[in-house]
């Protein structure tokens, strides 16, 4: 966690291979993520990553349901599995009879449960969030924020969040801060 | 609030006057509550009795202002202890807080690690209540927020100070 | 407000500014294309017009009558139009073009023909013309600045027995065809080239909509009321129309010149033809502007911009299938017309032109619900999440998602049924091949009244050099029963053209010794006929046929001789072709048109398709960075473009040319019982450029794609 403008996101960014650090290294699966080639990272997010952002990320011509099983339609998946698979989330997630809506016509919470499920609809090793609660208000934000640490576990997906707000960074089990683009809290681990 | 330990730690600045100290506590820890001269003269010499400070040359003449005060080693390392050591995180801590941010700066000691220190061990307190929230019934979840939210208070604070540290050492350390 | 208006359009800054100055300069373009599109119809209403006043109708009236007859002749394979006239008093008009009338052995002729008898021996063709040269024949009187014509002057009496002599009482300007006709026809073709115009005008004043909707929005936050915004939006797009019509005009002035050289229908027009009426010049310096205006207020209409943003009103209502009721009916109309042909060729136009414009709006107005029904399909089956997208955008908007296409589509159709029309005449009615014995071979059908052609005219002729023989065939008078209508003595029948029935001595021949719509033939066999070979030359001599090596000098000096020989020739002597190939050069000229029309409006179309992918990727920029993000290649996005614009571009494409090829064979087979021949691999190889240019300028927005979905557009927001 860390105020705005910290870095944060770009360290989050770093991490899942969405830019390409000026110095150091980043491994994943014993792997240099920083030096594989655009379209291997690519790849590595599409298979082994799952993404939530703050919002707007669902695609406005999509239903909910298509939406949600858009990565597995983009990993080649069959469009009657992944729309299948793809339903099972709503229930979960406590969204039955909301499949066929249109982003538009979710509320911010829904929206971003959805976005949820698609970010963990392919059982990503890795969920990255950037700020997954920051649209939402603190009721909405912290359901959401219980059914991603539940889905997580559930599934052993492990979850990289990036927060500036301490009661969201509080449900993680372990925190770095980041400040002025710097990591300078000590790394704690609770359990 | 810790008198003693805010007289200690204003002593390590320097040598003072008791009259002194009392000026500096209430420029900036006082804020409309005056320490009032029995209270420091009797929490200086509790401190010369348990050997923290030491009076230096007595002035001729009558009166308690005539001592200077002076920080003992026992005394700087006492105030060291406290200043690294985070309070135990509780709601309305931020007296305290501030008298540690203050006399760090004062003392030109590191005062943004102790405000890290803080806010890990607020966390820390923080991912507990939030464990029990998750874990328990309505009625710890509703305890548990109430904690959470001062918490998360105490910690915004502890954000915008940390922000802010570099102005306010210029305020104290004229 | 209107000032306020004004002064953000012009000085609101770096970004106002460049996108006044796009918008500007695509208006700029667009009005230019419309501006050429009006003064073509003009001067091709101006070529039309003149062509008809060769062609006066006979009348009467107060002043003395002008003798006159307008023949064709020909020279190289050009047409040379030949009028002669006679004046029966002073009070008798004099034609168009030229000061006064020419007397008998007088001659004016037009710059392009003076051009000609300069170039070239007298006995190829100057001798046609005897007498005396007076002078050139004004602008006022051709079509083209090309236009070979020839005013010559005669005595009244031998003009009279000319072919198709009339008197006139007046000459000018009479119109070639009647004008609702010639509307119609108009209307078509301005139908297929104005459309695409207009659609380029209408999208390029909509260019960067979202950023100036985000704008209102802030304004509407800062106060203004929505009755404002459009008055501010509306003094924006009218501003950067005015600015970029003026520029218009200027670049259709700049280029007339060079413009009116090309021949688009065959000829090139007079600079002067290519003009504007009052009512063009106020259609565009107004309606462009006006059109601005309104197409900024309905595409404000489309998006509700309340004081904290800008929302997309929820889905447009679906288009209806009853849109599809035009297009079937014209298609009805023309089926109707195979079975029922007007008598009159005014009634024929009455019947196809209405079926044709009903068949162009029926497809602008069918357009939507087939790309809805296209899209749904093509969602329900779709495995590609490339192909989801796109067929759920096309959709949820099919308007939107056709309009930016339906300009090529009505260009396509109109000129799928003039390249079809017009392939399948010239296959059917085209010149002789070069070097076939056609080629060589100069023919002339005699009047009935002709003198008897003298055997020195044929010694005559067989002593031009390259002349090979020269045959008279003589009338037939057993006309209910002959299978030819000529007679030829079997020993004069030239070898290239066949040989009598076995044991004849008179044989039945074609005309030109070579049967209608077929080729000349060494081994052809002409059947006997049942007239003696002594009374053969008491018959009358119905043709001549001059066999040459097919060299231009042989060809123009026999036509040149038989023409002094017989000057009340109908038709010129002319080579098989002759005729033809003139005709095929204007129907080639108007293909060539219609090439132009064809790439044209695809590019155009390409630019307005990419301002509508600008605009479909910066509503969606956002969604599709964050999935660039998680790892969706940008070559999916790349689909999703290419399948939202150009997949519809090529089907629609595809339904126009089919459809434009359709109306053609209707056309085809109920005026001249033809089949439509398909046409040349020219014509898909100029509608395959025009559809890689459209495609190309669609590419053109890949780069900013990229741009626009990349990381940095997650980040920064």
């Amino acid at each position: 966690m860390g105020p705005s403008g910290s870095g944060k996101s770009t360290l989050l960014h770093c991490l899942a291979g969405i830019l390409v650090p000026d110095s150091g290294e980043i491994l994943f699966d014993g792997a240099r993520v920083d030096a594989m080639a655009e379209t291997e990272r690519s790849s590595l997010r599409r298979d082994r990553f799952g993404f939530v952002f703050q919002f707007g990320q669902l695609v406005p011509e999509l239903t909910a349901v298509e939406n949600v099983a858009l990565p597995l339609l983009l990993s080649g998946v069959r469009r009657t599995r992944a729309l299948s698979k793809a339903g099972a989330w709503f229930e979960r997630l406590g969204l039955d009879g909301l499949e066929q809506r249109r982003s538009g016509e979710l509320s911010g919470g829904q929206a971003q449960r959805v976005a949820l499920a698609r970010g963990l609809v392919a059982e990503p090793q890795v969920l990255f969030a950037d700020e997954p609660t920051g649209a939402l208000d603190s009721l909405t934000g912290e359901q959401v924020m219980d059914l991603l640490v539940s889905a997580a576990r559930e599934q052993g997906t492990t979850v990289i969040l990036v927060t500036h707000e301490p009661r969201i960074a509080a449900y993680a089990d372990r925190e770095v801060m980041v400040r002025d683009g710097r990591v300078n809290a000590p790394d704690r681990i609770a359990s | 609030m810790s008198v003693p330990l805010t007289l200690l730690g204003l002593l390590e600045r320097e040598p003072s006057h008791g009259y002194d100290l009392k000026r500096d506590y209430d420029a900036f820890f006082g804020r409309g509550k005056p320490l009032p001269f029995g209270q420091v003269y009797s929490t200086l010499s509790r401190l010369a009795r348990d050997g923290k400070v030491v009076i230096s040359d007595v002035a001729p003449g009558s009166g308690p202002d005539r001592k200077r005060y002076i920080i003992t080693d026992v005394g700087a390392t006492e105030v060291e202890q406290w200043l690294t050591q985070p309070v135990e995180p509780e709601p309305h801590l931020q007296t305290v807080l501030f008298a540690k941010v203050v006399l760090a700066l004062m003392l030109d000691r590191p005062a943004g690690e102790y405000l890290d220190t803080q806010r890990s061990a607020h966390l820390r307190r923080m991912r507990e209540l939030t464990e029990v929230k998750r874990a328990g019934s309505l009625v710890d979840a509703l305890l548990a927020d109430h904690g959470l939210y001062h918490l998360e208070a105490d910690l915004r604070w502890i954000e915008m100070t940390g922000a802010r540290l570099d102005a306010l050492r210029k305020e104290v350390r004229p | 407000m209107i000032r306020f208006g004004l002064r953000l359009a012009v000085a609101g800054g770096r970004e106002a500014l460049t996108r006044l100055i796009v918008i500007a300069a695509a208006v700029a373009i667009g009005s230019g294309l419309l501006l050429t599109t009006l003064a073509g119809v003009n001067a091709v209403n101006a070529q039309l017009t003149r062509y008809a006043s060769m062609y006066p109708q006979a009348s009467a009236g107060n002043a003395d009558p002008l003798w006159w007859s307008t023949r064709f002749d020909y020279f190289h394979g050009k047409q040379i139009i030949r009028i002669d006239v006679a004046a029966t008093g002073p009070d008798a008009p004099t034609p168009i073009g030229i000061p006064r009338t020419p007397g008998a052995g007088e001659y004016y002729a037009s710059p392009a023909l003076r051009d000609l008898l300069a170039a070239h021996p007298a006995d190829q063709l100057g001798d046609r013309y005897p007498g005396r040269d007076l002078g050139t024949v004004g602008p006022a009187a051709l079509t083209s600045p090309d236009t070979l014509l020839v005013i010559a002057g005669g005595a009244p009496d031998q003009v009279a027995k000319l072919p198709a002599a009339k008197q006139v009482a007046s000459v000018g300007d009479t119109p070639a065809l009647p004008e609702t006709t010639v509307n119609l026809i108009l209307g078509v073709i301005a139908g297929g080239l104005l459309f695409p115009v207009l659609i380029f005008i209408g999208t390029a004043t909509r260019l960067s909509a979202a950023r100036r909707e985000q704008r209102f929005a802030a304004m509407r936050l800062a106060g203004a009321t929505p009755r404002q915004i459009s008055t501010v939006a509306a003094v924006e797009a009218t501003a950067a129309a005015v600015a970029g019509t003026a520029v218009g005009f200027g670049l259709f002035y700049a280029f007339r010149d060079p413009l009116a050289d090309i021949p688009f229908t065959g000829m090139p027009f007079f600079p002067s033809d290519m003009s504007l009426g009052l009512l063009d010049v106020l259609l565009v310096a107004l309606g462009v502007p006006a059109g601005a205006a309104v197409a900024a207020q309905v595409s404000l209409h489309r998006v509700r911009i309340s004081p904290l943003g800008v929302t997309r009103r929820v889905t447009p209502r679906a288009p209806r299938p009853y849109r599809l009721i035009p297009a079937l009916l014209g298609v009805a109309v023309l089926v109707f017309a195979i079975g029922f042909k007007p008598e009159t060729s005014d009634g024929q136009a009455a019947v196809f032109l209405p079926g044709l414009l009903l068949i162009m709006a029926g497809l602008v107005l069918a357009g939507p619900w087939l790309t809805m029904v296209g899209a749904r399909v093509l969602a329900r089956y779709a495995n590609r999440p490339a192909t989801l997208i796109a067929a759920r955008r096309l959709a949820d908007n099919p308007k939107a998602g056709f309009r930016a296409i339906s300009g090529i589509m009505l260009a396509l159709f109109v000129t799928s049924v003039a390249v079809g029309v017009i392939t399948t005449i010239i296959a059917n009615r085209g010149p002789a091949p070069v070097g076939s014995t056609e080629a060589g071979q100069v023919s002339l059908y005699l009047p009935e009244d002709a003198p008897a052609a003298p055997d020195t005219l044929f010694t005559g002729l067989r002593s031009i050099s390259g002349v090979r023989s020269a045959t008279a065939v003589r009338e037939n008078p057993d006309r209910m029963n002959a299978s030819e209508p000529g007679l030829i003595a079997c020993t004069e029948i030239p070898r290239a053209y066949g040989r009598c029935a076995e044991g004849a001595a008179v044989a039945e021949v074609a005309t030109g010794l070579i049967p209608f719509r077929e080729s000349a033939s060494s081994a052809r066999v002409w059947p006997a006929a049942s007239v003696p070979l002594g009374d053969l030359q008491q018959l009358p001599v119905m043709s001549i046929v001059v066999d040459t090596d097919g060299s231009a000098a042989a060809i123009e000096r026999s036509r040149t001789v038989l023409e002094a020989a017989f000057p009340t020739f109908w038709v010129g002597p002319n080579v098989p072709g002759d005729f033809e190939s003139d005709f095929a050069d204007t129907l080639r000229g108007w293909e060539q048109l219609a090439n132009v029309v064809i790439i044209a409006s695809l590019a155009l179309g390409g630019c307005s398709l990419a301002v509508s992918v600008i605009g479909g990727l910066t509503e969606r920029r956002r969604p599709f960075s964050l999935l660039r993000l998680s790892g969706a290649p940008v070559r999916v996005l790349r689909r999703v473009v290419a399948l939202e614009s150009a997949v519809p571009m090529l089907a629609v494409a595809a339904v126009a040319i089919g459809m434009g090829l359709l109306a053609a064979h209707l056309f085809l087979r109920a005026q001249m019982h033809y089949t439509l021949v398909a046409p040349e691999p020219r014509f898909y190889v100029i509608v395959v450029v025009g559809l890689a240019t459209c495609l190309g300028v669609i590419a053109s927005t890949m780069p900013l794609l990229e741009r626009i979905t990349g990381p940095e557009t997650a980040r920064s927001e």
